[in-house]
């Protein structure tokens, strides 16, 4: 059984189809890509697959149950946790409060949840950050905290939108190998703009524009399409 | 808990006032600022940690006060017409809950303002309850038993608050009032949990409504739904500092005593210089009194540290 299966799947925002029939599924302990030019429908598409908005039609299969028309909070209970493109702490609590914030997936609960947050902290290197408020810590450490918090969710599938976008080179190699952590624990869906890093971590990539997929496979066989490389690779610096 | 203790040992010197030979003047300051207190650590939770501004809390004390006052003139033993008061005000507030808070926003704080209007003018025609002449008591009580009662409520409101906010629903609370969306993503049911926290307030306010009346002996409802118990409410905490359980205390303390200046400095003035004054602490202070205490002592701190390393 598939982890996340989207049939259908459209979004419309009055006249605008940022989601235009999009088929996604996620196999268990899988790491897909998710690319795309800006616009193409990517954060939408996790929107709906995390539950912010539901739907116009097709529908969104999770572990088997059909959650479409779920709200965001129960579909996080059933192990969808996400990181957001624009990071959303709570500001005004410390680190270790965010974490204790997050309600553990179903059948994942812990006894030791303060435990749990600071080895989940140590993992992302922010131990000794765990009393300041999040509102004081910089972008690169904000976006570790992120996926600290959502691992607190214990989930089967992470959504990370834009891990690496505003990191420097030092903290960008930093969520590289932190994202391969994540994988050992979930199946993980991430949308990035930085190809040339991002593809090698890859299972499976799938590449959307304006609402629909456009051409999905292998890394190696993502690279040599020429739809892609019309679409998107070709256009920007970093697609090389 | 070195809190609760202190809290406990002020609650029970409070308590012993009437007994100890203390001024009745003296003693009914100390009474409202227990009233207050409870109404506004009541407040603190809802508002102060959700964020959802509630603009009813004196009519929810309301519906406690006159629940208590028909159950006992209808021949029910104190206790049960207390029991009744927080059930009544419970059930009362999930109206308003159940209705206003899966919406997102200010639709909860117009609710409350509609409910606070929509309560005078249903009391006022209710012959029930003694319609626009309002009701009385008709068991002569000692005052010591409301004064005790209040004082021992506040202190237990504060200590609750206080558990609460260090819980890991308060921080979720928190986390409502921080990123909805964000905490909807982290699994949090937002909806479940405002709804739930504003019946909990909202039945604190019954009891306190209910032991008030035993206090006041007579209601009208022009006073009892008064908008201004409402904004004393919120006047508390938001002077004092939200968010933290010492600020209403502080709050209510200060409110009492700017209140006794102003009767006699200003009397029609009271509200207009309590606006100023929270206009004046969300400018300046931010997180209220207790919050800008703390910060000076903080910066004291790190002040003679420095000094320190200097040396
Ligand atoms: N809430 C919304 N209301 C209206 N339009 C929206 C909304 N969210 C997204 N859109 C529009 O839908 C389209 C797809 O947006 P989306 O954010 O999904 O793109 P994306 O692939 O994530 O792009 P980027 O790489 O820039 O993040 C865009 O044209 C965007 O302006
Ligand atoms: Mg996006």
């Amino acid at each position: 059984m598939s982890c996340l299966e989207a049939a259908g799947v459209r979004k419309r925002f009055g006249g605008l189809h940022a989601v235009d029939g999009v088929d996604f599924t996620v196999e268990p302990g899988e790491l897909v890509g998710l690319f795309g030019p800006n616009g193409a429908g990517k954060t939408t598409l996790f929107n709906l697959i995390a539950g912010a908005y539901y739907p116009d039609a097709g529908t969104i299969r999770f572990g088997g149950d059909d959650v479409t028309r779920f709200p965001a909070f129960r579909r996080a209970r059933l192990g969808i946790a996400r990181t957001f493109q624009v990071v959303r702490p709570f500001r005004a609590l410390s680190i270790m409060e965010n974490l204790l914030a997050v309600v553990a997936s179903e059948g994942a609960l812990s006894r030791t949840p303060e435990q749990d947050a600071l080895q989940l902290l140590a993992g992302v290197g922010l131990a000794d950050r765990a009393n300041d408020p999040a509102g004081s810590l910089t972008l690169g450490m904000l976006k570790r905290f992120e996926v600290a918090r959502a691992l607190m969710v214990q989930p089967r599938l992470i959504l990370l939108d834009e891990p690496l976008a505003g990191l420097t080179d030092g903290e960008s190699a930093m969520m590289l190998r932190l994202i391969e952590s994540v994988k050992v624990r979930a199946a993980v869906v991430m949308v990035e703009h930085n190809v040339r890093l991002a593809l090698p971590l890859c299972d499976r990539a799938v590449v959307m524009e304006q609402g629909r997929v456009i051409a999905q496979g292998t890394p190696a066989q993502i690279r040599s399409d020429p739809a892609v490389i019309h679409a998107y690779l070709g256009d920007t610096p970093e697609g090389g | 808990m070195r809190f609760a203790a202190i809290t406990v040992a002020a609650a029970a010197l409070a308590a012993v006032m009437p007994f100890a030979g203390v001024s009745v003047y003296a003693g009914t300051l100390v009474y409202y600022a227990a009233y207050y207190l409870v109404l506004g650590q009541a407040w603190n939770m809802m508002s102060g940690l959700t964020g959802y501004v509630s603009f009813t809390h004196g009519a929810l004390a309301g519906i406690g006060a006159y629940t208590a006052v028909l159950a006992i003139n209808g021949g029910w033993p104190i206790t049960l017409a207390l029991v009744a008061a927080v059930a009544v005000t419970a059930f009362a507030s999930l109206v308003i809950g159940v209705t206003s808070l899966r919406l997102r926003g200010t639709a909860f704080t117009f609710a409350t303002l509609f409910f606070q209007e929509l309560l005078l003018l249903g009391v006022r025609k209710l012959p029930a309850a003694g319609g626009a002449a309002g009701t009385t008591l008709q068991e002569i009580l000692p005052t010591s038993l409301p004064h005790v009662l209040m004082v021992l409520t506040a202190a237990g409101a504060t200590i609750a608050f206080a558990l609460l906010r260090r819980s890991r629903t308060g921080v979720r609370l928190l986390a409502i009032k921080g990123d909805e969306d964000a905490a909807a993503a982290v699994g949090i049911d937002a909806t479940r949990l405002k709804i739930g926290v504003f019946c909990a307030s909202a039945a604190l306010c019954g009891l306190a409504g209910g032991i008030h009346a035993l206090f006041i002996a007579s209601l009208h409802p022009e006073s009892v739904f008064s908008v201004d118990t409402s904004i004393v409410a919120l006047a508390v905490p938001l002077i004092g500092g939200v968010e933290t359980a010492l600020g209403p205390v502080a709050g209510a303390i200060l409110y009492v005593g700017l209140r006794e200046i102003l009767q006699i400095v200003a009397p029609s003035l009271h509200l207009v210089i309590v606006g100023l004054l929270i206009l004046l602490v969300t400018l300046f202070l931010r997180d209220g009194i207790i919050g800008a205490a703390r910060r000076l002592l903080q910066r004291r701190r790190t002040y003679r540290a420095a000094l320190e390393t200097a040396r």
